[in-house]
C-alpha cells in the first residue's frame, strides 16, 4: 500500500518538516517547558496574537499526566508527540495544503476514506477557542484542524489556522500497527523501546509520588511570579509561568488532589493570567512595530 | 419559467448547520425572491437551492403628489413634481398620472439582476448558531465559504460575497473529482451525481438506511444517523467485524465505543456497520476494523483492571475521590446514602446498593465513558456475585435522568434514587449553591423533578423535609463545611422541590399552592391532595372555600392569631357558637382517623352549615373583649384545622 517508501516514525517527521519548510514555514523546535499540546508553545499561542503574519511548524511533546497508563496500554501515554503547523493568516487553500502533506507522507487520498468531522477546540486555561475538525482516515483520528478565533480572551485578527497531527496515530495508520508501542521509530527500534520505561516511571510519579503539598505551594508560587512579571512588563517570561502553573495543575489533577469546584476556580485564575499576558504581549509588540516603522 | 440555482460551497459544515440551513432556506428564499425553492439540497460541503422565477420582476409603483399640486396653472411641473422625479431618479416626462396622482412605474427588473441582488441577502440572512470568521473580510459563517455557483438557466450570475466571486463551476467529490461546470440549474443534481456527490440529504439518508438494512438488524441506540447523513457526500455503507474476545465486555460499553467516537452502527454479535465517503472498500474496512479494535482493546484493558480490583475495592477507594470540596469524598457520600436509604426502605439490597452505588466513580472505565456511570457499577456488582436486586439499584439510581425518562423499576432502586437526589439537594443548598437562572451545575432541577416523579408516579413515600433534615444532620456529623443553617436548608429544599410539583402535576398551580400549605409531609400525598382539590365539584369546593375564607378574613383582620388566648369553652354562650365549637371538635376527632382526602373534604364540609348560622346570628366583634377574643380564637382554630388538613384554600381563586 505504501510501496517502497520507508515510513519509520522519524522518516515521517522528516517528510512533514520538508513539506512545510518548502511551503515557507519557519521550522521551530519544541519548547523547553511542559505543555499539554503544541498550541501552548508560544510559537503558536503568542504568535497568534496581533497583526503580524507568521508561519511555523514544529514537533512538540505533549505532556498530559492523567493520560499515563504505566506503559501498559497500547494507546494511552502521558508523553507523546504532536506535529504543529500554524499559518497566520489562514490561507484560503489550507485544507488542500493539509491534504498535500498527507500525500507527502505516502497516503493515497483516493483509496482511503479521508474526512473532516466537526470538532471544536477550547483551551479554558488560555481563554482560547477555535472551530474546526478532527480528520479521520479510515475512521482513525489523526489530526485536528482549527481556525483560532480567540486567545487570551482577545478576538484574533488575522485568523490563524492550526494543524495538529497526532504523530503516533498517524504512524500507527501508516505502518498498520495496533499499538503505538509497536511503531517502528527507526529501522529495528520501536517506539516502545524508546519510551516504555519512561511511561512506567512517569506514571508512578504522576499518579503516586508527585508531592501534593509541594506542588500546591508551587502552583501558588508560579501564579505569584507570573503576576510579578506582568507587573515588570515581561510577557514572555510571564507566559512561561502560565505554562508552569498549568502543568502543576495537571500534576495535582493526576494525583486526584483537585475537586470539581477547585478545578473551576483554578482554571479561572490561570485564564485571568493568560489574559493579562496576552494584552501585554500585544501592547509591547505594537510598540516595537511602531519603532520599526520609524 | 427561468430556474435559479445557487450553491454555497463550504469547507466541511457541522451536521447541525446542515439541518439548520435546511430549515431556514425555504423562508429566506421566499422572503428575498418571492418564491419558495423547489429544492433545497444540503450536505457537508454545499448548501444549494433551486427556485423557479418569473421572466422579469415588476417592482411596485411609487405614488407622488396629486395632479393639482404637481402641475401649475400653466401645465408646467411644480417644485413638488420635480422633487419627486429627482427622488425616484427619472425626468418628470417619464412619470405618468394614475388615479389623479403623479406616479412612477419602475421598469421591470430582469430576473438575473433581481437574483444577483437577493442572493447576498439570503446568504447573510442564514442564522448560524456558532459562527466563525476566517479571513480579512471578517464575514461570519459556520465554516469558511470557498465558492459560489449561481446560475439562472444557462446564464451565470454575478454575485460576490467577501473574497468569493460566483462562477458557473462547482466541485465534485473532494478526492475523486475537482472543479466541474454546471451547465444549467436543471443539470445540477445529475452533474454532481456523476462526480460522486449526492447533494440531496434525503437521498443520502435513504441510501444509508438501504445499505444498513441489507447488512441486517442494525441498531442506533445513540441516534448518530442524523449526523452521519451529513458526514458524507458519497454514501458507501460497509460492514466490519471485531475479535470475539471483546464480546466479554458489557454490551453498552461495546456500543458506546462504536457509536460515541466512530459513529458506527452495531449489527449484533461481533459485526458492525459504518458509512464511508469513498475509498477502496477493503482498505477502508481494514482501517476501521483496526480503529475499533483499538478502542475495544483500550476499553477491555480498563475493564479488566477494574474487574481485577472488584467493586468492593473500588468502593474502598472512594475516600480519595472528592465529591464536592467542602463536603468531602464519595466515601462520605456513600455512608450518607446508606443511612438515607434506610429511612426509605428497610431492604438489605437497598442498603448494599447504596454502599456500592458510587463505587464506579473510582472505575477507570467510567472515566472513559462517563455516560455509563451506574451501568458500569451494576456490571461490576454482578461480576462480584451481588444479587440482581443490588445491581438494578446501582444501575437505576440516577433515574429519572430526563423529564420524561423512565423511573427505577424496583422498590430498592426507587429508594436509592430518592436518597441520591435528597443528598445532592441538601449538599448544594447547604453550601449555598442553589441554582440561579440558567446556572444549575449540580443538576438540581432535574433532581427535584425526579423526586416529584418518584413520589407521584413511583408511589414512593417521601417526606422531603424530614429527609433533608436527616441528610443535613449526617453531613454535620461528618464535619462537612456547610454555609447554611439546617432549618433554612430544609425549608428551601422543600420549597424548591414542591415548586417543581406545580409544573409537573398538570393541575392549576393554585391548587398545588393550597395543598403545599397543609401539614401533609409526604410529597406524593401532597400531590394527591392538590389533585383531590382540583377534581372537586365546584359546589363542594365553594362550600369548603367559604368556610375557610370567612374564618380567615375575620381572624386576619383582627391581627395575629398568635396573640389570642386559648379557647375558653365557658365563655361560649350563644347556640350558634356552641354548635360551631362542637362541630369543630367533632371534625378534629374525625380527621385524626381519616386517611384519604375525600373523607377529609367530607368532614370539613360538615362545618359549612353551623358556620353559616354562626355568621348570621353571632356578632364576633362583641364589646366584651374576653368574649370577642374567644370567638376569634374559635375561628382561628377552625381555620387552622382546615389548613392543616386541606391546605390554604384562600390560594384558590373562586
Amino acid at each position: 500500500m505504501i510501496g517502497m517508501v520507508s515510513n519509520t516514525f522519524q522518516d515521517m517527521i522528516s517528510r512533514l518538516e520538508r513539506y512545510w519548510a518548502d511551503y515557507g514555514c519557519l521550522i521551530m523546535q519544541p519548547y523547553h517547558t511542559e505543555v499539554g499540546a503544541g498550541t501552548f508553545n508560544p510559537a503558536t499561542a503568542l504568535r497568534c496574537l496581533g497583526p503580524r503574519p507568521w508561519k511555523a511548524a514544529y514537533v512538540e511533546p505533549s505532556i498530559r499526566p492523567t493520560d499515563g497508563r504505566y506503559g501498559e496500554n497500547p494507546f494511552r501515554f502521558q508523553h507523546y508527540f504532536q506535529y504543529q503547523v500554524v499559518l497566520k493568516p489562514a490561507p484560503a487553500d489550507v485544507l488542500e495544503l493539509y491534504y498535500g502533506s498527507l500525500e507527502a507522507i505516502g497516503i493515497d487520498l483516493v483509496s482511503h476514506d479521508v474526512r473532516l468531522v466537526e470538532d471544536n477546540w477550547e483551551g479554558p486555561t488560555l481563554g482560547a477557542w477555535g472551530l474546526g475538525w478532527e480528520v479521520w482516515i479510515d475512521g482513525m483520528e489523526v489530526t485536528q484542524l482549527t481556525y483560532f478565533q480567540q486567545f487570551g480572551g482577545l478576538d484574533l485578527d488575522p485568523i490563524p489556522a492550526e494543524t495538529t497531527y497526532g504523530l503516533e496515530r498517524l504512524a500507527m495508520f501508516l505502518q498498520g500497527k495496533r499499538s503505538a508501542l509497536e511503531i517502528e521509530w527507526a529501522p529495528g527500534i520501536s517506539w516502545g523501546d524508546v519510551y516504555r520505561e519512561n511511561e512506567r516511571q512517569w506514571s508512578v510519579y504522576n499518579f503516586e509520588t508527585a508531592p501534593v503539598e509541594t506542588l500546591t505551594r508551587r502552583f501558588a508560587e508560579h501564579e505569584e511570579e507570573c503576576r510579578a512579571l506582568i507587573e515588570a512588563r515581561l510577557p514572555l517570561p510571564a507566559y512561561d509561568q502560565v505554562l508552569k502553573s498549568s502543568h502543576t495543575f495537571n500534576l495535582l489533577d493526576a494525583r486526584g488532589a483537585i475537586s470539581v469546584t477547585e478545578r473551576a476556580a483554578s482554571i479561572l485564575r490561570v485564564r485571568d493570567l493568560a489574559r493579562q499576558v496576552a494584552s501585554l504581549y500585544i501592547e509591547l509588540e505594537q510598540g516595537s512595530h511602531a519603532d520599526a516603522a520609524v | 419559467m427561468p430556474t435559479l440555482l445557487f450553491e454555497i460551497g463550504c469547507e466541511e459544515l457541522p451536521a447541525s448547520t446542515c439541518r439548520a440551513v435546511s430549515d431556514q432556506l425555504p423562508g429566506l428564499v421566499e422572503e428575498h425572491l418571492g418564491a419558495a425553492p423547489t429544492e433545497v439540497l444540503v450536505g457537508p460541503r454545499r448548501l444549494a437551492a433551486l427556485v423557479e422565477l418569473p421572466a422579469e420582476v415588476q417592482t411596485p409603483a411609487v405614488t407622488g403628489p396629486p395632479e393639482a399640486i404637481a402641475f401649475g396653472g400653466d401645465g408646467q411641473p411644480t417644485k413638488a413634481a420635480l422633487g419627486f422625479a429627482r427622488k425616484v431618479g427619472v425626468n418628470v416626462a417619464a412619470l405618468e398620472l394614475h388615479d389623479g396622482f403623479l406616479t412612477f412605474r419602475p421598469p421591470a427588473t430582469p430576473t438575473a439582476a433581481f437574483a444577483e441582488q437577493a442572493l447576498p441577502a439570503i446568504i447573510s440572512g442564514i442564522v448560524i448558531e456558532k459562527p466563525m470568521v476566517w479571513d480579512a473580510t471578517r464575514i461570519a459563517f459556520s465554516r469558511p465559504i470557498r465558492w459560489l455557483c449561481a446560475k439562472l438557466d444557462e446564464a451565470t450570475l454575478d454575485v460576490s460575497l467577501g473574497e468569493v466571486q460566483s462562477a458557473s463551476a462547482s466541485f465534485g467529490h473532494r478526492f475523486t473529482s475537482g472543479s466541474i461546470e454546471i451547465a444549467s440549474p436543471r443539470a445540477y443534481t445529475a452533474t454532481l451525481r456523476t462526480h460522486d456527490v449526492e447533494p440531496d440529504a434525503q437521498a443520502r439518508r435513504a441510501q444509508i438506511i438501504h445499505g444498513l438494512d441489507r447488512l441486517g438488524a442494525w441498531r442506533d441506540p445513540a441516534g448518530v444517523l442524523d449526523e452521519v447523513v451529513h458526514l458524507v457526500e458519497h454514501v458507501v455503507v460497509l460492514e466490519g467485524t471485531f475479535d470475539e474476545k471483546y464480546l466479554e465486555l458489557p454490551e453498552r460499553v461495546i456500543e458506546t465505543a462504536m457509536q460515541s467516537h466512530q459513529r458506527y452502527f452495531p449489527l449484533g454479535g461481533r459485526r458492525f456497520a459504518f458509512v464511508a465517503n469513498g475509498g477502496d472498500p477493503a482498505t477502508v474496512r481494514a482501517g476501521n476494523e483496526r480503529v475499533l479494535a483499538g478502542r475495544l482493546e483500550d476499553a477491555a484493558f480498563t475493564y479488566e483492571r477494574d474487574v481485577r480490583a472488584g467493586i468492593d475495592e473500588l468502593a474502598a477507594r472512594l475516600g480519595t475521590i472528592t465529591f464536592v470540596a467542602p463536603v468531602g469524598s464519595f466515601m462520605a457520600k456513600s455512608e450518607r446514602l446508606v443511612k438515607l436509604v434506610s429511612e426509605l426502605d428497610s431492604d438489605e439490597d437497598a442498603r448494599t446498593g447504596a454502599r456500592l452505588a458510587k463505587a464506579d466513580q473510582a472505575a477507570e472505565l467510567v472515566r472513559e465513558f462517563p455516560d455509563l456511570e451506574g451501568y458500569i457499577g451494576a456490571q461490576y456488582a454482578q461480576r462480584a456475585g451481588y444479587p440482581d436486586a443490588v445491581a438494578t439499584a446501582i444501575d437505576e439510581h440516577y433515574r429519572p435522568d430526563s423529564a420524561g425518562g423512565p423511573l427505577p423499576t424496583t422498590p430498592a432502586a426507587r429508594a436509592l434514587a430518592a436518597a441520591e437526589k435528597i443528598d445532592n439537594l441538601t449538599v448544594a443548598f447547604g453550601i449555598s449553591q442553589r441554582p440561579t437562572g440558567s446556572r444549575d451545575p449540580y443538576g438540581l432541577r432535574r433532581a427535584a423533578i425526579g423526586l416529584c416523579r418518584l413520589a407521584t408516579e413511583g408511589g414512593l413515600s417521601l417526606d422531603v423535609h424530614a429527609l433533608v433534615t436527616r441528610a443535613y444532620e449526617l453531613l454535620a456529623a461528618q464535619q462537612a463545611r456547610l454555609t447554611e443553617e439546617q432549618a433554612a436548608v430544609s425549608a428551601q429544599v422543600v420549597d424548591f422541590v414542591e415548586e417543581r410539583l406545580e409544573t409537573l402535576l398538570g393541575v392549576p398551580v393554585d391548587y398545588v399552592r393550597a395543598a403545599r400549605a397543609s401539614s401533609v409531609g409526604d410529597l406524593g400525598r401532597k400531590a394527591s391532595l392538590a389533585r383531590t382539590l382540583a377534581d372537586l365539584e365546584p359546589a363542594r369546593l365553594e362550600r369548603l372555600h367559604t368556610v375557610y375564607v370567612r374564618a380567615d378574613r375575620i381572624v386576619s383582620k383582627a391581627g395575629s392569631d398568635d396573640l389570642l388566648p386559648p379557647l375558653r369553652t365557658e365563655l361560649l354562650s350563644e347556640a350558634a357558637e356552641l354548635a360551631v365549637a362542637e362541630a369543630h371538635a367533632e371534625i378534629v376527632r374525625d380527621l385524626a382517623d381519616v386517611t384519604d382526602f375525600e373523607a377529609a373534604v367530607a368532614a370539613v364540609e360538615g362545618l359549612a352549615e353551623p358556620l353559616e348560622r354562626f355568621f348570621d346570628e353571632v356578632l364576633v366583634m362583641d364589646e366584651n373583649s374576653a368574649v370577642r377574643l374567644n370567638r376569634l380564637r374559635l375561628l382561628a382554630d377552625l381555620r387552622g384545622t382546615v389548613r392543616t388538613a386541606l391546605g390554604d384554600l384562600a390560594e384558590i381563586p373562586l
